[in-house]
């Protein structure tokens, strides 16, 4: 609950455990890419491994600081990380973050612009559905949305490029651009269209549905009579009232379901081959790039907890005990 | 006097999980100008099924069967979705039971009567129709409405609720107003004002209103004619005098002597034994029948007419047959002097 | 007069709304039940009327104020302790939602014996079967319904079943939460004819609290009127409704609807502002047993 006087406490509180959360984070994932099978000196020296002497293994280990025990290497690493140096990565041989930046607008721009369209295209299937309610259409909708929703995005994405590359040759199959042409925009977006395409058949179904059934329960109430009853039309009541009252908990909803979006951005980018956030992570947890995987991870976690405090608060904040508490303040009711 | 309202042969059903009801068996029904109707009936006698009829407010389930509706002179029976929302709030407009739900919750009061506004009068300006909504509330007796203008539901107790129900209602000035059950989720010194300021309003503005209530003592304040309404249909209507003082029907006379005032004094309050019937399969002959301690044979062969028992008063009860045997009446007359 | 069975001393009891705000629902209340008495309690929602009837039933942990019944201080922990078994036998509630109250997915027969099971009693009349359809016969249905489940009675009859249920531990107290609101007219007759009926055989002493205040009057002995937590006037019913003496009794007595509407539409309401209540003050006896609230 929040009151005027505790604001600061509240915030402070949440920053805290965000804190802690990816600290916790961070260590889990430190440990657990250690236990992984794979070499990292593979994925630094590349070939040339095979070649090298158990010595010289062992030399090049040390130099990678990759023989002195777990929590020492943690220690070190955050040590360092807390100076915003995250080490180098063992493939690209290049600052961790400086790779990142490289790829990170990718990123966004599917994830960005794929979230923005399934936000949107969820609020509008749930209207369709919940205006054509058991008509055929959203019978139709509601099946199809099962249907898809159940379908995984690495085999949706193989479809796509089988009917789209292969054998219509309409579109290309991966990549954010084709060679010698990273300048042309209409370019990229052809090179964005299937991927963009399994982001949106995959997800706002899911949500959709969601919208649909709050809407269904919010046409269900009496005031919705009482609109009808002053003459205000189907549409003026489903948009000015019904709508409006499910907008925050969709909101909040939505704020929760970034980390799900941002999973199948993941899978969407590795398997188009998109230069982007998830090959990176998945090349990464591959290669055992250590430290590559360590700050995407961190990235991807703090982007997660941050949404679903954003989440939280924006819940907190909308829940309408908190306003009729204050209201019993208002009449006076008080007598303590 | 003129009707402004007349139902003829009106039968409405609702499709439940248990089969089809018949929720509103036959009823015909007129309002005059000006007047207050009350329908009377224990829950589930299709009174409210009757009320949201008029206006097309039907659950989904529900049909009207056949039957007219003849409101200002047209047949509104078989209106359009879209040609209703013309004459709704215009024509007639309603009032609710519960007015705690009715009102969107995160909608303030006023621009909540300001829709309703908007409805009745496209051509009114921004300030025209905030001063229409202030007048509306100081109509139904808001007061400080200026303060209470941008106040949410949840500020208002349930009798200012119901108010600003009522200034929705009465915001395109309609000339039918149906009030279902408006007092039922009030307290009793709310119940009594609620009551008053329909009275007052309908006076003042000359609205017809059908009033519908299980109480009988609550209907006594505000009604011009009272209809009786047992198992989907009516079984008495009259005047309010006609219907207190010289109840005809052995149902009404079950209803009247069950209130505590008729039993002061008595060791044991009067009832009416038994349960109202299930409407899905309904009973040939009279429904109340089985609970009727006066009931002939021919109740359970065949459905009593309406009897004419005055131009303004009718019952159907077999009892009123010139051939059915006298009985003594077991109420009748005035309670209090 | 008869002994007291119930004795309620300054009893308070405020819901906790935030860390600051504290709801006062029940404000220093006092009063008494005699044996086989009916007791009526009336006010509008959010009076705490229920709130009362459930510290009294200590399903509230009594903040306080003192909870007598039958010599025992039931806010007193070791004595309810010592007693809890006849305190929790002898006094029985009955709720105002009746389709909430009864288990749905129960029989009729286990309902009304199951308070039986719980405080292991030997079923007087043989089996917990027969004890059922002894009870059910006693509130006016018969066998049939033993094995049928809540959802296939109707509100009236249901209600019957949760008097079944409160009836079987033969109680000496009988708390009624608003029984009848949730009835059709000619049901709510029935069951206070039943209610009736119970005193007359049984002498139960009953705690009736409602809102229908023409019922009230019919089936009390003494009515307590209850406004904003406070107990605003008590006296017994034919004293209270021909004088009431107390503004807010006053508007409440007006508002009882009469059914004669000649005389009706004549009738002047009297109306009672919240603003002329102020709380605090002590309940005084003007009238030999009618108690009215005068601000100190």
């Amino acid at each position: 609950m929040i009151h005027k006087k505790n604001k600061f406490l509240y915030y402070g509180s949440k920053l805290l455990i965000f804190i802690a959360s990816v600290f916790v984070l961070s260590l889990i994932v430190f440990y657990i890419s250690r236990l992984t099978p794979g070499d990292p000196l593979l994925s630094y020296y590349g070939e040339r491994v095979e070649k090298m002497s158990v010595e010289e293994k062992n030399i090049a280990r040390e130099k990678l600081g990759l023989n002195e025990p777990i929590y020492v290497q943690y220690g070190k690493w955050l040590k360092n990380a807390a100076h915003g140096n995250f080490g180098i990565s063992y493939k690209y041989k290049q600052d961790v973050l400086d790779v990142i930046s490289q790829r990170i607008a990718n990123t966004l721009i599917l994830g960005g612009i794929g979230y923005i369209l399934i936000f949107i295209g969820a609020l509008a299937l749930g209207i369709i559905c919940a205006w054509n309610e058991d008509k055929w259409v959203d019978k139709f909708l509601c099946k199809l949305g099962t249907f898809s929703c159940c379908i995984p995005e690495f085999w949706y994405s193989l479809l796509l490029i089988l009917i789209f590359c292969v054998s219509l040759h309409w579109l290309p199959s991966s990549g954010a651009y084709s060679i010698g042409k990273s300048g042309d925009i209409t370019d990229r977006i052809l090179h964005l269209i299937l991927p963009m395409a399994v982001v949106l058949l995959n997800h706002p179904w899911y949500y959709g549905y969601m919208v649909r059934n709050k809407l269904l329960d919010e046409i269900r109430a009496d005031y919705v009579l009482l609109g009808k009853s002053k003459g205000q039309s189907k549409a003026k009541i489903m948009f000015g009232h019904c709508l409006r009252n499910i907008m925050p908990s969709y909101i909040s909803l939505m704020a929760i379901s970034v980390p799900h979006v941002i999973g199948g951005t993941y899978i969407v980018e590795t398997v188009f081959a998109y230069p982007g956030l998830g090959t990176l992570s998945y090349e990464s947890a591959k290669y055992a790039d250590y430290n590559m995987l360590m700050v995407l991870c961190i990235m991807t976690g703090i982007v997660v907890i941050f949404f679903n405090m954003i989440g939280q608060i924006i819940n907190e904040c909308i829940d309408p005990r908190i306003r009729s508490i204050e209201s019993l303040e208002d009449l006076g009711v008080s007598n303590s | 006097m003129g009707n402004i309202l007349e139902i003829k042969n009106l039968s409405v059903s609702i499709n439940g999980s248990g089969g089809r009801v018949q929720a509103v068996r036959d009823v015909s029904l007129s309002l005059h100008e000006g007047e207050v109707l009350a329908l009377v009936g224990e829950s589930g006698c299709g009174k409210s099924m009757l009320c949201k009829s008029i206006m097309h407010l039907l659950p989904k389930n529900a049909k009207i069967e056949s039957g007219s509706i003849i409101a200002a002179g047209q047949d509104i029976s078989h209106y359009s979705e879209r040609d209703m929302r013309k004459l709704r709030g215009r024509l007639f407009s309603m009032i609710f039971q519960d007015p705690m739900t009715v009102l969107d919750p995160t909608m303030s009061v006023g621009a909540q009567i300001e829709e309703a506004v908007i409805h009745s009068n496209k051509k009114l300006n921004r300030v025209q129709r905030h001063n229409r909504v202030i007048e509306l509330m100081e109509l139904v007796g808001i007061d400080r409405a200026e303060e209470r203008y941008r106040l949410y539901p949840y500020n208002f107790s349930g009798g200012m609720r119901q108010r600003s129900v009522m200034a929705m209602a009465l915001a395109g000035n309609p000339r039918i107003l149906l009030a279902d059950e408006p007092t039922t989720a009030l307290d009793v010194t709310i119940q009594a004002q609620i009551i008053d300021l329909l009275r007052e309003i309908q006076i003042k503005l000359k609205t017809a209103t059908i009033l519908v209530s299980h109480d009988l003592g609550v209907v006594a304040r505000a009604a011009d004619r009272v209809a009786i309404m047992y198992a989907g249909k009516i079984v008495e209507i009259g005047t309010a005098e006609e219907i207190y003082y010289d109840p005809r029907h052995p149902y009404t006379w079950g209803l009247m002597r069950s209130l505590p005032a008729f039993s002061k004094g008595q060791d044991k309050l009067n009832t009416i034994p038994g349960m109202p019937p299930t409407l899905i399969d309904p009973p040939k002959g009279d429904a109340f029948a089985c609970r009727n301690q006066y009931a002939l044979g021919i109740d359970y062969e065949e459905m009593p007419p309406m009897f004419r028992i005055s131009d303004t008063h009718f019952a159907a009860t077999w009892l009123l047959d010139p051939r059915a045997p006298k009985i003594d009446r077991p109420i009748g007359g005035r309670l209090y002097g | 007069m008869a002994e007291v069975l119930l004795q309620i001393e300054n009893l308070s009891h405020s819901f906790k709304l935030t860390k600051k705000l504290k709801l006062k629902a029940v404000d220093n209340v006092s009063f008494c039940i005699h044996k086989g008495e009916i007791f009526g309690l009336v006010g509008e929602s959010g009076s705490g009327k229920s709130t009362l009837a459930r510290c009294v039933m200590n399903i509230y942990k009594t903040q306080s104020g003192k909870i007598i019944y039958k010599g025992v201080d039931c806010t007193d922990k070791a004595g309810f302790k010592e007693n809890k078994k006849m305190l929790q036998k002898d006094r029985q509630l009955i709720f105002q939602d009746n389709a909430s109250s009864l288990n749905q997915k129960m029989r009729v027969c286990d309902i009304i014996t199951e308070p039986m099971r719980i405080h292991h009693i030997k079923p007087p009349r043989g089996s917990y079967r027969a004890e059922a359809a002894f009870q059910l016969k006693y509130v006016g249905m018969d066998e049939s319904y033993l094995d049928k489940y809540p959802s296939e009675l109707s509100g009236g009859q249901r209600q019957r079943v949760a008097i079944a249920r409160a009836v079987s531990m033969e109680p000496g107290l009988l708390v009624a939460d608003e029984p009848i609101a949730s009835l059709d007219v000619s049901i709510q007759a029935q069951i206070i004819n039943l209610f009736k009926h119970l005193r007359q055989e049984h002498g139960f002493s009953i705690l009736f609290i409602a809102h229908d205040l023409s019922m009230v009057e019919y089936l009390c002995d003494r009515v307590g009127v209850m406004y904003k937590g406070s107990l605003v006037e008590l006296a017994p019913t034919e004293e209270l409704y021909s004088n009431p003496l107390h503004p807010y009794t006053k508007a409440l007595m007006s508002a009882i609807p009469v059914p004669d509407p000649l005389l009706e539409k004549k009738r002047r309401r009297i109306d009672f502002d919240a603003a002329d209540f102020s709380l605090g003050g002590e309940l005084v006896e003007v009238i030999p047993e009618h108690f009215v609230l005068k601000e100190q």
